[in-house]
């Protein structure tokens, strides 16, 4: 009996430290990490209007049926600083703002579930931009250096993509009437539409790499291959794509 | 009866042409209103001087002539009146420094410390819109030559530039990176277009180019200067 009760008490107090230790260290990183993700819910009506700020980092933006915007943020650094504000009918996150005289706040990860009429207006130092599912009345991806641009399933009447070096990717449908805008320095742009997509298109890459596919026709003006000037179908929609060293591509849906 | 109407009937009264029932009316008015009563004996003390003194006084030599005198002069002062309201107004700032200012203490406190926020709005608003601002952009091009309009655009890129290297230092390493690749990139287009314009001056895909690396790269530094 003496002997078990030793034994116990032996191994008990070989293990309290590490016990210890462990309970501190889930206590500690539990705590840092929920400094770290910010997650929040705002009611909305379905034509809401989304402004995202960001420094560096990802941002991905798709719809749900719902009509609510959940906002989560991952934040590398606890210093980080992120007060979205909610105004009538849109949601302003600033993290350029939030963040002034806080000095290097690092990478700010977000990913927004947004209703399916949204217009959104997304900007980004540096990182990836991802929007899906969006029918809205506009949608601005801009990445002031590098970083890829992808947006999936998009109708909207105003599409805007721009970075510097990366990718851009559009796969949607061009509204009657609508404008949308693609430029990168140093990167491929694909724009994947519907075959009965009627625009008309201003393409431009010195590096000569435009291919129109199935949306080329004897009606477009060409200066030597750097530049395409013409009307698909009967030209409701104004587009105009811009690629320094990159490829332009359409494909067809 | 009222005082104003029986006034207007004592002369009336005093000449005799009053009928019976308004005389008994004034009467009785004035029999109970002490300053028509007086009103009606002085008329009356007028009215019994002139008569006894009827024939007594000397008539003008030429009556004609002096009303005539009389006239003109009222006349003239008449037209005197008018010219005066007409006189054209002093302006405002005559006004303002014509007047005599007779100022309080407090008034005059009051004044100066008006004058300091007014003099220190002007001052905020005037460091805010024309203070540290960027040399202005010239409109586009009527400068023949394009490197001299290169060099017009560069002057405001290398204000913003300053600004950015300002900065420069509070940035992660990696975004000191990744500025300096993608501004590689943008110069590399710029001087891609560049050498395609100096080798065929008319072509306007390589200007168009042209103009739009500038833009991106001032916007770019724009964007990092305050980061």
């Amino acid at each position: 009996m003496k002997a078990t009760s030793l034994f116990r008490s032996t191994s008990v107090r070989r293990s309290l430290p590490f016990a210890v230790a462990t309970v501190i260290a889930v206590c500690f990183s539990s705590a840092g990490f929920a400094q770290q993700h910010l997650s929040k819910r705002y009611q909305t009506g379905k034509n809401v209007r989304i402004e995202l700020r960001n420094i560096s980092g990802t941002i991905v933006v798709e719809s749900w049926n719902k009509d609510e915007i959940r906002l989560s943020a991952t934040m590398e650094s606890p210093n980080a600083h992120i007060v979205p504000k909610q105004m009538d009918e849109s949601l302003i996150v600033d993290v350029m703002n939030d963040n002034r005289g806080r000095g290097d706040v690092g990478d700010v990860n977000f990913k927004l579930q947004v209703p399916v009429s949204s217009s959104v207006d997304l900007e980004t130092r540096r990182g990836q931009i991802s929007v899906s599912n969006i029918r809205g009345s506009s949608v601005r991806a801009h990445v002031s250096t590098e970083g890829d641009i992808e947006l999936t399933n998009i109708t909207a009447g105003q599409v805007v993509a721009q970075n510097t070096i990366g990718n851009i990717f559009f796969d949607g449908e061009f509204s009657t009437g609508g404008t949308y805008e693609f430029k990168s320095t140093k990167g491929d742009i694909t724009i994947r539409i519907p075959g009965n997509s009627a625009f008309r298109l201003v393409a431009a890459s010195p590096a000569r790499k435009i291919a129109l596919g199935e949306f080329w026709n004897n009606g477009f003006k060409t200066q030597d291959g750097r530049r395409y000037v013409g009307d698909v179908g009967d030209g409701r929609s104004s587009v105009s794509v811009t690629n320094f060293s990159g490829q332009i591509t359409f494909l067809r849906k | 009866m009222n005082c104003e109407k029986c006034q207007e009937l004592i002369h009336d009264l005093l000449d005799g042409t009053l009928s019976r029932a308004d005389e008994f009316t004034l009467n009785t008015h004035l029999n109970e209103c002490l300053d028509c009563q007086s009103v009606r004996q002085d008329l009356s003390a007028i009215l019994g001087f002139c008569r006894s003194h009827r024939g007594e006084y000397e008539t003008p030599p030429n009556a004609q002539a002096l009303w005539l005198r009389i006239r003109n002069v009222v006349e003239a002062e008449a037209a005197n009146v008018k010219v005066k309201s007409k006189a054209p107004r002093k302006s405002f700032l005559a006004d303002l420094f014509g007047r005599s200012w007779e100022l309080s203490l407090p008034q005059l406190a009051s004044f100066a410390v008006a004058i300091m926020l007014l003099v220190s709005i002007v001052t905020v608003v005037g460091i805010r819109r024309f203070g540290n601002n960027p040399p202005i952009e010239q409109p586009q091009p009527l400068a023949s030559n394009i490197n001299e309009r290169v060099f017009q655009r560069q002057q405001v890129i290398n204000y913003w530039k300053q600004r950015v290297e300002l900065n420069k230092a509070r940035w992660s390493p990696e975004m000191r990176d990744t500025f300096d690749r993608n501004l590689q990139v943008i110069d590399a287009a710029v001087t891609q277009s560049l050498n395609e314009l100096n080798r065929n001056p008319h072509d306007d895909i390589s200007e168009q180019m042209l103009n739009e690396s500038l833009n991106d790269k001032l916007a770019l530094l724009k964007e990092f200067s305050d980061l």
